[in-house]
């Protein structure tokens, strides 16, 4: 999230940016084809925008814009042909037809994930395509009002175009950046580093998706309205085309995906790029121009692999990480401890109470009548092999995924079945096996995606995040862009940002490993310190080494079943731990030499 | 050179020079004294680039022709100089080509294209609106139903095709075997000229007003993958004659192979077809002369007898193997400029278009370029054309009908 102050300058750069356009169309430009280019770069550049806001921010790649731009084409081309509609209304209606159908599209798209969200987003302009075939509007072509031009939105002088479409690259950057320096933008960014930490930081995942696509497909539609009007001629190659779809992509990966100037910048270059090459070469060597833009396109991602925007920014900016040396960070760590925000809670009483819960992939049993009563206030230890089934544990109690059978009470209320983000909200946190962090966002920024689950505004999130941070030992490194982070600060990290809503209940997730041995005793002392705050802590760990010291209780799973629970002395010592962990052959060895 | 010209440098340059061409128009600086422009936007690259080419041809020689001729002598012998610019391969390409021409060359007085029909509409928006004279050999009926004074399309319309060809073709048939055809089987595929064709059969009331009967009526969504599905209903219904409607040649292709697959062809079911991509040298080249032959199809243009030499002068000068209507259309539509430009005086576009509107030509290269006389009325349509219907004879698509124009006899291909 951007200050407030990077969010006004961002605001002035636009403000400068649509009077250089303007200087440029009034004052440079002369001719009418270069009014006509600058049109379409600036069309362009809103679907572009519109493709980012989606697609740039939340990860969830979509290869078919097209489907949105040509529904407003056609929006406006039907409107005017069958029902005499003028542009003035037909073109910002055509955004409800995007929103609308962004709804209709992302209800069962968002189902899909990855690879397979991107290549079912390519079928819908695809479909769409031939369904406008198949209605018979294979050309359409906007008639010429001869009588009332203006109120059909068609004017001599081309620069009005060029106003329009300002407005609407202008709209489009405003609303790109009021989501940016919101909890919508943040949720997103979230959703694109890692959803199920999203979700399970108690970001409704599906909500925000939702909205995005709805509002990326209003922004697409009124742009494709528009070009309908520039262009006059409608035919469903030119509006549902792959080649629409690719274009909105490439030219936010061009620029700089999940920038705000990124689709502006690709539009600005690759748009005249690819139109004087066209100019220049088109009837010297035909097709060379395709050739030459792809090499260029080729060269400038090998170059600015993120994009231009990326690059540049890179290049001339200061953001190297702060500087942290780990002694003094982990001297830190003791003193820094913040002191609790409310009362520990009593110890005794069971906070998280599993009865018979169950859960098969298939023939495989992952989880197997697994009863079990965690008192509030412990530090309470999983152990088992690889695959013993304890991440899958953990995802059954914070709601990844939903038990075959059995019922999860947590604080005498159950939560079998609820969303991630709806348990989150009862008190869960959790961090994960693998941290995933925000490599371009601050430390801070990071942690604050966690903070929005409790706090009522953003300006609370900031300080809620700035607490948590605080309480980890992190403070110092707060600016700091995560890419730079080591390991355990990495991990303190993601401990912060599950902290930040104040949970009842932490489900660590190997946060130990991976880690030096100095670095180790840096976070035990924070988890200790979780444990002195009164909050309960599950922590997952497959070597046992570690966990004897710092655990109240040991719970030994071993393919879905739970084998062993008790103190951790005792534990270690029970022949059926040992045969999971080392065989039978072991087994006898140690009680031999117990005799 | 010590300067290394690293990836970086060249890259950057690149993006630079996009951003700052001061305006890509620094080609054709050959300007001479006395020369009149025109223009010709064709797609030169993309899927109709090879149209697009031939389309060329016609126009270079055209051009060659008047030039060497002592040029145009109204204007005292004024060289006619042309302007290319590629459509490319979408209309919004087309249309940024016209208006670039425009921008860059105010001085033109006329120009032809663009080939496809969409390309056309889009170029002719902006044509219209500068007042300049624009020809076409885009069959649509939207180019010239939108109340445009500028634009002049030298083929029949879709629609009147649609409406003459069936006729035509029965009128083949009765003369070749003396029996009227009954029952016809439509393929088509959906892009737009088939859809609006078959229209006018469907509902325009086409098949009706012929007596025909249709026992097969098949729309697919090309590109076909199959066409047994198609060519088994065919067998089944065994129509007296098959339209085929299709716009792709790899479709074409699937279509005509079933039909020898199933022994259908050879003539068990006579083919017509629509549209000068049926006679094109590719379809020679990938079908073979053997399952083209006898295929009948109907045309807006196509070499006819009186153009002998000039077919003979068109093979040579190209290197291709017949003469076909873009080669032709593209001649044609620049012998009409230069008609319009003896004809009006000046080098004045708004006088081209007036003469364009009044002129009456029944003799000379652009009244020879086409059938019918070049007469154009209020909507910018040819007047009294007729219908032009070729034939495959021995891997060659020559004009069967109408007889006057005709450079071989017509076969109604029999069992």
């Amino acid at each position: 999230m951007r200050t407030r102050a990077e969010a006004g300058r961002q605001r002035w750069a636009i403000l400068g940016f649509a009077v250089a356009i303007l200087v440029l169309s009034f004052v440079v430009l002369k001719s009418a084809y270069y009014q006509l280019v600058l049109t379409q770069v600036l069309l362009w550049a809103v679907l572009s925008l519109a493709w980012n806001l989606l697609s740039g921010y939340s990860g969830y790649f979509s290869f078919g814009h097209a489907v949105f731009w040509g529904l407003g084409a056609y929006t406006v081309a039907l409107g005017m042909l069958y029902l005499d509609l003028t542009p003035w209304i037909s073109v910002p209606f055509a955004a409800l037809v995007g929103a609308v159908a962004g709804a209709i599209i992302g209800y069962p798209t968002f189902r899909l994930r990855g690879h397979y969200f991107a290549l079912a987003m390519l079928a819908y302009p695809l479909a769409t395509l031939y369904v406008f075939q198949w209605l018979g509007y294979q050309e359409l072509a906007l008639p010429m009002k001869r009588e009332a031009p203006l109120l059909y939105m068609q004017f001599e002088d081309p620069r009005a175009y060029v106003v329009l479409a300002l407005g609407l690259v202008v709209a489009a950057l405003l609303i790109s950046l009021k989501v940016e320096n919101s909890r919508f933008g943040m949720a997103l960014l979230a959703i694109k580093q890692n959803e199920p930490a999203a979700e399970a930081a108690g970001i409704n995942t599906w909500r925000w998706k939702m909205l995005a696509l709805m509002l990326s497909g209003a922004i697409a539609s009124i742009a494709g309205g528009l070009y309908g009007v520039v262009l006059l001629v409608i035919t469903p190659e030119t509006v549902f085309g792959m080649l629409v779809s690719a274009q909105a992509l490439i030219l936010a990966l061009f620029g700089g995906v999940g920038s705000l100037w990124g689709p502006v910048i690709g539009a600005m270059l690759l748009v005249p790029l690819a139109e004087g090459l066209n100019a220049e070469l088109g009837d010297v060597l035909p097709g060379i121009q395709g050739v030459v833009y792809g090499i260029a396109i080729i060269m400038i991602i090998l170059w600015a692999p993120e994009g231009v925007y990326w690059r540049v920014l890179d290049r001339f900016s200061r953001r190297a990480p702060a500087p942290n040396t780990p002694e003094t960070a982990v001297a830190g760590i003791a003193v820094n401890v913040a002191p609790l925000p409310r009362a520990p809670a009593p110890l005794g009483g069971s906070l998280l109470v599993l009865r018979d819960v169950g859960i098969s992939f298939g023939g495989l049993r992952a989880l197997d009548g697994i009863d079990l009563a965690i008192p509030e206030g412990g530090l309470y230890g999983i152990i088992g092999p690889n695959g013993a089934g304890k991440t899958t544990l953990f995802n059954v109690i914070n709601g990844f995924l939903a038990p075959d059978r059995g019922a999860i009470n947590f604080s005498g209320e159950p939560i079998t079945g609820l969303r991630p983000s709806q348990i989150c909200r009862r008190g869960v946190g959790r961090t994960f096996q693998v941290v995933r962090a925000f490599p371009r966002m601050t430390v801070l920024e990071n942690v604050i995606v966690g903070a929005f689950v409790g706090a009522p505004d953003d300006a609370t999130a900031r300080q809620m995040a700035l607490a948590a941070l605080d309480r980890v030992g992190l403070s110092a490194q707060s600016s700091a862009v995560a890419g730079g982070l080591t390991t355990r600060e990495l991990r303190l990290m993601e401990l912060a940002r599950a902290l930040v809503p104040h949970p009842r209940l932490m489900l660590l997730d190997e946060t130990l490993a991976g880690l030096a041995h100095d670095d180790l005793d840096g976070i035990l002392t924070v988890i200790r310190q979780l444990r002195a705050d009164g909050i309960t802590v599950v922590i997952i760990e497959h070597t046992m080494q570690a966990m004897v010291k710092l655990v109240d209780h040991f719970t030994v799973l071993d393919h879905g079943r739970l084998i062993a629970s008790g103190k951790p002395d005792d534990v270690v010592r029970d022949p059926s731990v040992i045969e999971a962990y080392l065989g039978k052959k072991w087994v006898d060895r140690v009680a031999v030499s117990a005799k | 050179m010590n300067r290394k010209l690293t990836r970086r440098s060249v890259t950057a340059g690149l993006a630079l020079g996009a951003l700052v061409s001061p305006g890509w128009g620094i080609g054709l600086a050959r300007a001479q004294t006395k020369t009149v422009k025109i223009a010709m936007i064709a797609p030169l690259s993309g899927p109709w680039a090879r149209q697009g080419q031939l389309l060329r041809m016609g126009s270079d020689m055209a051009v060659d022709d008047i030039n060497s001729q002592g040029g145009i002598k109204a204007l005292g012998g004024a060289k006619i100089e042309i302007i290319y610019a590629d459509a490319g391969d979408s209309t919004e390409k087309a249309k940024n080509a016209a208006q670039r021409l425009l921008s860059d060359h105010p001085d033109l007085v006329g120009g032809s294209g663009a080939w496809l029909s969409s390309f056309t509409l889009a170029v002719t928006e902006v044509t219209e609106r500068a007042q300049l004279p624009w020809l076409t050999l885009s069959y649509s009926d939207a180019i010239t139903n939108r109340g445009f004074k500028f634009v002049f399309q030298t083929s029949p319309t879709a629609d009147w095709q649609a409406a003459e060809t069936l006729p035509t073709a029965i009128k083949l048939a009765e003369a070749a075997t003396g029996k009227r055809p009954k029952t016809i089987g439509i393929i088509q595929d959906n892009t737009a000229s088939p859809v609006s064709f078959g229209k006018q059969l469907r509902e325009g009331g086409g098949l009706d007003k012929v007596g025909l009967k249709p026992v097969v009526d098949q729309i697919f969504t090309p590109p076909l993958s199959d066409a047994t599905p198609l060519v088994d209903k065919v067998r089944s219904a065994k129509p007296d004659f098959l339209m085929l409607l299709t716009s792709a040649m790899p479709d074409c292709k699937l279509v005509l192979e079933k039909l020898d697959e199933f022994k259908l062809s050879k003539g068990k079911v006579p083919l017509v077809g629509n549209g000068a991509p049926f006679g094109s040298p590719e379809l020679l080249k990938t079908i073979g002369p053997e399952l083209l032959e006898g295929l009948l199809f109907s045309v807006a243009n196509w070499p006819m007898k009186g153009q002998e030499e000039f077919i003979e002068r068109f093979k040579k000068r190209t290197g291709e193997p017949f003469l076909t209507q873009d080669g032709l259309c593209g001649y044609g539509d620049v012998a009409i400029l230069k008609e319009a430009l003896e004809l009006a005086g000046a080098a004045d576009k708004l006088k081209v278009a007036e003469a364009i509107r009044t002129m009456n030509l029944t003799t000379g290269p652009a009244a020879q370029s086409f059938p019918g006389p070049i007469k154009f009325d209020d909507k910018g349509r040819r007047q009294d054309v007729p219908m032009i219907f070729a034939q495959w004879q021995k891997g060659v698509p020559v004009t069967v009908f109408p007889t006057e124009l005709a450079l071989a006899k017509p076969f109604w291909p029999s069992v």
